[in-house]
């Protein structure tokens, strides 16, 4: 049986065998130069006080190559709509399943096996591609210094979302019958249930650190925790509270959408819109048009000014970066087992329920 | 025989109109707001001289959203081919169902063409509707962000020309291969392969680039993280920038020196300073302010520092050749990357028309 279930496979095989071995020589040829002009250039460069430049044109550094490392996050989904739906799906379609269950086989190992072997191929696979990708690409990582805005590509997580993609594709192949549809049902349930997942039971995993402090105007928005110097950490929420702490904005402004905005009053005051009127005026503007360029230093100060007369604060809720490795346990092992629960669905299924 | 077709495609047909329809609906409730506040906050930001904030904001919103219709305007293409297109004769040929279309009074020209015709034109208007709803949708998020070439392939007419030509490769490839889901992999595989080799080698090509020539600004002399490319428009799109020595070779790419564009000074072991690739530096550089903390930027250069910088720099004469296209072409791309990639999938339609009527047992 599990010679069936290889020879079934094969040809899947052999075509993701191929690309890893063209991503690893990629890999392979310009990864040690990579981590060579890390350690000279960017490694020694702080010893003459300026890093900046140095660092942007260490990340304008092989574009083509970073860009097709973004591919691993289409891999899960492409091996749960290629390897998963099909596996039984096509069975039942063509109606050679009967063929293998006239055999000794029966029913629970057929499906057991063909789920075992293709299950471990596709972990294999994921496995080998993000250890690869992240490698590669952790020079540039550490320059960086955000894990979390590659969560989902790096390290283990990967394989727990090709495990389950791939688990639901059997299940939707075993429910729906009929290839091409339980593709399709497999690439939107898998889309939806991933981006759910990032968007509302991520940063709930584990419970978040809080920092409350005066509002401060961001010129670079509010992705950052003040006072603790750490880019590195997860801000996943930031609200802004009046003087009674009552909400009335979020993402470092006023309104659902973060919007600081000041409009002419009466009497030649400033309104700061949502708020109230400044005590102080704003001085008047000396450029014209949309532009996003920053602002004067006095137009800053006064805003700043009219901001603080308010007393507001912010309260920004964030994961630290040392939560990263348990997120990314957590994360993975929840995939896991949804991936366990629908291939014992499945399996399941195919005992009892498939005529 | 139309009615067969339609038959066959009804479902699929069915799927796209109500995600048509919902976004539609989405996006008619979010837009209206957007195009709303747009006019009232970002254009009267201006009259208090501090737009920062603002835009800053205003990029932030409805980002969730935004970058999902970015997505699908890149993904629906290759999902009409994979999944209109792969299927539509594979499926025939792999269920001989085909055998029973062909032992009508319908010859086999007529349904490979009424077919291609029915499932193709749908195609187009799907791609055509999403790209029309999504530019729309985004138009005042765009015009803040002024990059169009940014998002080029995602808005606009060209998505027409790749839905088109996806849907063409995916039919070609079933009548070649015979097997759907073969063809639907391979289909992926060649769409992915021509869309990214188009984009990095041929789009911005079509038409020949500008030029121009600047003196050599160093990002550690003008003590700013973005360099000046020294394009006439910041939205123009910047093809190649090369760092040119006195004797006029090419030393470097991208703003600095060598293919990967790295542009540093290290200190030799007898004192003096050297620009990494070029040669050492006629003067002396102020001793090192080693950087401490938690910056790894470290901050702007001491003007010390940018001064010792400028006058090395300015000693190897180094020049910065920009190629560019200009955003004033914006339009010109767009209609010639539409009508080739037009023009490709009607060569596979034909192909496909031909191979069906005579090789095809």
């Amino acid at each position: 049986m599990i010679w069936l279930a290889w020879r079934q496979f094969r040809a899947q095989a052999y075509v993701a065998a191929g690309v890893l071995i063209a991503v690893a020589i990629a890999f392979l040829l310009t990864g040690p130069q990579l981590v060579h002009s890390y350690d000279t250039i960017v490694l020694t460069c702080r010893a003459h006080g300026d890093c900046s430049p140095v660092l942007a044109s260490f990340l304008a550094r092989d574009h083509l190559l970073r860009d097709l490392a973004l591919a691993v996050i289409l891999v899960p989904a492409l091996v749960g709509i290629f390897w998963g739906a099909p596996l039984v799906a096509r069975e039942m379609e063509n109606g050679t399943f009967r063929m293998a269950w006239t055999q000794s086989v029966t029913r629970s190992r057929w499906i057991a096996i063909k789920l075992g072997v293709v299950a471990t191929a596709v972990m294999a696979a994921a496995g080998l591609f993000s250890l690869m990708i992240t490698w590669w690409s952790s020079p540039f990582d550490t320059i960086n210094s955000d894990p979390f805005s590659v969560f989902d590509l790096r390290d283990i997580v990967p394989v727990g979302y090709a495990a389950f993609a791939f688990a639901l594709g059997v299940t939707m192949g075993v429910l729906i019958r009929r290839t091409i549809p339980a593709m399709v049902a497999t690439l939107v349930a898998f889309t939806a249930i991933r981006v759910a997942f990032t968007e509302w039971v991520r940063p709930r995993l584990m419970s978040p650190l809080h920092y409350t402090g005066a509002f401060l105007l961001n010129q670079n928005g509010p992705n950052e925790v003040p006072g603790k110097g750490q880019v590195r950490d997860w801000v996943v929420s930031s609200l802004i509270l009046n003087k009674k702490g009552v909400a009335i904005g979020s993402n470092g402004g006023i309104g659902p959408n973060g919007e600081i905005n000041f409009q002419p009053g009466a009497h030649g005051g400033t309104t700061l819109v949502g708020v109230g009127t400044c005590p102080t005026t704003i001085p008047p503007p000396t450029s014209t048009g949309v532009s996003s360029g920053p602002a004067p230093l006095n137009v800053q100060r006064a805003v700043q000014k009219c901001l603080n007369s308010f007393h507001l604060k912010e309260v920004l809720t964030y994961q630290p970066a040392s939560h990263y490795w348990t997120l990314q346990w957590y994360e993975m092992a929840i995939f896991i087992v949804f991936a366990v629960v629908l291939a014992g669905f499945s399996w399941y299924w195919v005992r009892r329920r498939l005529s | 025989m139309l009615w067969l077709a339609w038959r066959q495609f009804r479902v699929q047909a069915y799927v796209a109109l109500s995600l048509l329809a919902v976004l539609a609906v989405v996006l008619g409730v979010t837009g209206t707001t957007l195009v709303h506040v747009y006019d009232t906050v970002v254009r009267s930001c201006s009259a208090h001289g501090d737009c920062g904030p603002v835009t800053g904001s205003f990029e932030q919103r409805d980002h969730l959203l935004l970058i999902s219709l970015t997505s699908f305007v890149v993904v629906v293409p290759a999902l009409i081919g994979v999944f209109w297109g792969a299927p539509m004769i594979a499926r025939e040929l792999e269920d001989r169902t085909y055998r029973l279309a062909w032992t009508q009074s319908v010859s086999r020209t007529r349904w490979v063409s009424v077919k291609l015709a029915l499932v193709g034109l749908s195609g187009v208007a799907v791609a055509g509707l999403l790209s029309l709803m999504v530019t729309w949708w985004s138009s005042p998020i765009d015009t803040v962000n002024a990059n169009p070439y940014g998002i080029f392939e995602v808005r606009n007419i060209v998505p027409i020309g790749f839905a088109t030509f996806a849907f063409a490769l995916g039919v070609t490839a079933g009548v070649l291969i015979r097997r759907s889901v073969p063809a639907m992999a391979a289909t992926l595989a060649g769409f992915a392969v021509v869309r990214l080799a188009f984009n990095r080698w041929i789009t911005f090509r079509l038409i020949a680039p500008l030029h121009v020539l600047t003196a050599f600004q160093s990002p550690f002399s003008s003590g700013s993280l973005s360099k000046v490319n020294g394009v006439p428009n910041p939205a123009d799109m910047v093809i190649s920038d090369q760092t040119i020595d006195r004797a006029g070779h090419v030393i470097g790419q991208s703003g600095g020196v060598g293919p990967n564009g790295n542009f540093g000074f290290s200190r030799l072991s007898d004192g003096v300073t050297e620009l990494v690739g070029v040669g050492r530096c006629p003067n002396k550089f102020p001793a090192l302010k080693i950087a401490t903390g938690i910056n790894q930027n470290g901050g702007p250069p001491t003007t010390a520092m940018a001064r010792a910088a400028r006058e090395c720099i300015d000693h190897f004469h180094l020049r910065s050749l920009v190629t560019y296209q200009p955003i004033d072409r914006y339009w010109s791309f767009q209609w010639y990357e539409m009508i080739i990639y037009l023009v490709l999938a009607l060569l596979f339609a034909t192909f496909s028309w031909w191979w069906v009527r005579r090789r095809l047992s």
